[in-house]
């Protein structure tokens, strides 16, 4: 999301970004983007869409692409930020874990990345899941398994490819404890990630509970994503209430994001993404009135919660709104020091977030 | 830098060409000649490269990591080595408070034998043209009914690397090869090992070949490195293959040392404990002269000077050269001067002429009351010199690749400073480590090994230009204003109490 020399692309990532313009698919075969691997099979667009994700914004992050692992490429502002994600996950399963022995540091979390992009924190994560399974943790975050999902066929293609260049990681993609899907969140929770289903007729995420699969993941990680749905066809209300019903209960819903006040207005508008050599990130990587104040957020996921809570009657959910388990702590860029938690910063810009699901 | 990997460019190359480029590297590829994978494989056993390994193995985070270190001497010698109580090896460091206690942490230096160790409290440096001097002491910062602060302690390198190698040893044998009386054959990049394993195309590849009698029997081995780290000196092969080029200069100067024995002092040290070291700029000669603190009324001698004077002195015979040694702190620049040229043959008359000069002349010197009791006695084969030398890498950090201690940085001893700048290198990689293995960071990424670099470029390059500065400003023989100008700031800096503890606490820390 952002960069430290000029953003001047090179010419082949012009050349590709005008090519995904020219050819930009509709959202709805978007949302619904075969996984170009060979063990998924293609099927043709959905009918329906229930994609979260605009056009715009694939194109967008498709076209950005081949320097996302570049140190001190557009992304090197992400980069630095993921250690922090490390930690806030960290400090969430301090207070709790889905797993029955909460003092156990056995490796037996797993995790689901929504909107994973280039990989950057899905890699790291896969990382720390240990070689041998019966094994301890290497550090708090407790992963066991790690699945990926973007519906970006570009992103899910080089992220594959970066991961393969750490034989950890590569061994763990091999033996599936790791896994890209080029699908979309719906698509996972319908137990069909990457496979072909039939042609349905369109549904709503709250009438789709009876169709799901249980929910099968401790965490769900939605690391800058929510300030990139697009508003026509998804709300990040469904699309936090589909977060919350892949998550087991006891499990974390963990993200970060940026508030829509007048300071992250100048810092991520103004100054963010400023020509060089005053700006970090490409122009054209935020829409500010996409962004998400904590409160909002917050909102979402109590309404949330009471939707994902499976019986379909909202009636029941009012205790577990206000029992909610919620987390917020903002985060700030200072350059040449890099990245810190400053609690009460959370409407300046960044901010993480966690809420719990209650058991 | 090396050239862009295969890697790097995977992305800008379209899936077909890259198809093609990948189809024919390994077609007579086998699995058998996959390297072994290592986390991180250091080059060089000395102190530094040791120190990593040791403080790596002692960290919880980072003790399952698969290590290596490839060491071309033969390090089981290393680890038994031992001397008599009253012999010194004339290979010494002086460790800075702040070395001590990352040796603390990582658990080695109670491996150290404290009986070949000596902590110093007082240290005076004095100017041998103008007479100014700055006394280093901690006494303006304690109270007088404190125990007196350490400047710094004295040991053996083969004393360190001795505890080191025992710390390492009682961290198990598992995740770790010590490639003992090894070299680094080649260092290239790996291949992906496609379909059916990682691309390593990114990855060094070390060959290692035995030397000695296994050099024979044994096959070169291949390792693969996560992060490989340059502790191979300041002709660092690794630095070679990762095209890092070095800044630098010869100092056209050597540095003599020899391991000495003292005269009972005149006066006993108040408190008894206290240990004092010495060093005497001596413009006229190129260069300093220090005495450093052994155990027992021993010291060691570092003397900085230019190579005639350096051939000159270790061609004397020891009467001679002890007087030389004694002449050095006692008399003024002229007689020195004419000392150094005086005719030196192996007749025994001729020996006892320098100490006899000596005694002449130091009649005539009004001698300051800082200097160190007479050196008696030279320890047989312990003279030696080596060439002062200043190198600076242009980075310490490429991808998979960290440089530390005299790989990245070699500077003039005047200070004692260089194994300490190594150490704290080795610190702060170690820390980079496990920071990077607790936040799922790849150890030899570059956006993990910028976090060491950032952290030791600055301070290593300030330490070694100080270094530098003090070097050039005290050759600067005669009186001129360079010399009136470094009087009155030693003398400046020694009535300054807050300044000088200012500058004895940048000089403890890293």
């Amino acid at each position: 999301m952002a960069s430290l020399r000029p953003r001047t692309l090179p010419l082949s990532v012009r050349a590709l970004r005008s090519t995904l313009r020219s050819s930009r698919p509709s959202p709805n075969y978007l949302f619904s983007a075969p996984a170009s691997t060979p063990s998924t099979q293609t099927h043709p667009a959905r009918a329906h869409s229930t994609s979260s994700v605009s056009a715009d914004e694939l194109s967008h992050f498709s076209s950005l692409a081949s320097s996302w692992w570049d140190p001190m490429g557009h992304s090197r502002i992400l980069h630095l930020m993921n250690p922090l994600r490390h930690e806030f996950i960290a400090s969430c399963l301090a207070e709790g874990t889905p797993s029955p022995n909460p003092t156990s540091t056995a490796a037996t979390l797993n995790y689901l990345d929504v909107g994973c992009g280039g990989g950057i924190f899905a890699e790291s994560l896969a990382r720390t899941i240990p070689l041998d399974p019966t094994g301890p943790a290497p550090t708090p975050t407790l992963a066991a398994s790690m699945t990926a999902i973007d519906p970006s066929t570009d992103l899910i293609q080089m992220a594959r490819e970066h991961a393969r260049m750490d034989p950890t990681v590569d061994t763990h993609l091999r033996t599936g404890r790791f896994k890209y899907l080029n699908t979309t969140l719906e698509d996972v929770l319908a137990g069909n990630a990457g496979a072909p289903t039939p042609a349905s007729t369109p549904t709503n995420s709250s009438s789709t509970s009876t169709q799901l699969t249980p929910p099968q993941y401790d965490i769900v990680t939605l690391f800058e994503v929510l300030e990139h749905i697009d508003p026509k066809t998804s709300t990040p209300l469904s699309f936090l209430t589909n977060c919350l019903r892949a998550l087991k209960p006891g499990g974390w819903l963990i993200g970060s994001t940026i508030s829509r006040t007048l300071p992250s207005f100048i810092l991520n508008q103004v100054i963010a993404e400023a020509p060089w050599p005053i700006g970090v990130v490409p122009r054209g990587t935020h829409e500010w009135s996409k962004f998400v104040n904590p409160d909002e957020v917050k909102g979402w996921l109590q309404e949330g919660l009471m939707r994902a809570a499976d019986t379909g009657v909202s009636r029941g959910g009012g205790a577990i709104a206000e029992g909610m388990r919620w987390k917020c702590v903002g985060a700030i860029y200072i350059p040449g020091i890099g990245w810190k938690m400053v609690p009460g910063s959370e409407d300046w810009g960044n901010y993480f977030w966690a809420v719990r699901k209650e058991i | 830098m090396r050239p862009i990997s295969r890697a790097v460019l995977r992305s800008y190359v379209c899936p077909t060409c890259r198809h093609g480029i990948s189809a024919g590297r390994r077609r007579f590829g086998s699995k058998s000649d996959s390297p072994d994978l290592y986390d991180v494989v250091c080059v060089g056993g000395g102190p530094a490269g040791l120190g990593l390994l040791a403080a790596l193995r002692a960290s919880p985070i980072t003790s399952k990591l698969k290590v290596a270190l490839i060491e071309s001497q033969d390090l089981r010698k290393a680890k038994a080595w031992d001397l008599e109580p009253n012999q010194f090896s004339n290979r010494v460091s002086s460790l800075t408070p702040s070395t001590v206690s990352f040796l603390r942490s990582i658990g080695a230096y109670d491996q150290l034998d404290v009986n070949r160790v000596q902590e110093y409290q007082d240290m005076q440096v004095w100017d041998g043209q103008t007479g100014s001097r700055i006394s280093f002491d901690w006494s303006m910062e304690t109270s007088p009914f404190e125990e007196m602060r350490t400047v710094a302690t004295m040991t053996e390198n083969a004393n360190l690397v001795r505890a080191l190698l025992r710390r390492i040893a009682d961290s198990g044998d598992e995740n770790l090869s010590l490639f003992s009386n090894s070299t680094v054959a080649s260092i290239e990049n790996g291949s992906d090992l496609k379909p059916e394993g990682p691309d390593l195309s990114a990855w060094p590849i070390v060959t290692v070949k035995p030397t000695g009698p296994a050099a024979e029997t044994e096959t070169p081995k291949r390792i693969a490195a996560r992060l490989l780290v340059g502790a191979d000196g300041i002709n660092s092969p690794v630095r070679s293959f990762a095209d890092i080029p070095t800044q630098g200069w010869d100092y056209g100067r050597h540095g003599i040392v020899a391991s000495l024995a003292l005269a009972e002092p005149a006066t006993q040290p108040f408190p008894a404990s206290k240990r004092t070291a010495y060093q005497r700029f001596l413009p006229a000669l190129g260069g300093p002269i220090a005495l450093l603190p052994l155990p027992n009324n021993h010291a060691t001698l570092v003397w900085s000077t230019t190579p005639e004077n350096a051939a000159y002195l270790k061609s004397l015979p020891t009467p001679a050269f002890l007087a030389m040694v004694n002449a050095a702190f006692r008399l003024d620049m002229t007689d020195l001067t004419y000392m150094m040229g005086m005719q030196s043959s192996s007749s025994s008359d001729s020996t006892h002429s320098h100490q006899d000069e000596l005694n002449w002349r130091v009649q005539h010197t009004p001698l300051p009351s800082q200097i160190p009791p007479p050196a008696t006695a030279v320890q047989t084969g312990t003279v030696a010199s080596f060439p002062l030398r200043f190198r600076h890498a242009a980075q310490y950090i490429s991808p998979r690749i960290a440089l530390v201690g005299d790989a990245a940085h070699v500077i003039h001893p005047l200070a004692g400073q260089g194994l300490n700048l190594g150490l704290a290198d080795v610190a702060s990689l170690s820390k980079t480590i496990q920071y990077a293995v607790s936040h799922g960071m790849d150890v030899g990424d570059l956006l993990t090994l910028e976090r060491y670099s950032s952290e030791r470029y600055l301070p290593n390059a300030k330490i070694g230009g100080a270094c530098d500065l003090l070097h050039k400003m005290y050759n600067v023989p005669g009186e001129g204003p360079i010399t009136w100008a470094r009087s009155v700031g030693l003398g400046v800096v020694d009535r300054l109490p807050f300044v000088k503890s200012f500058l004895m606490k940048n000089a403890e820390g890293y």
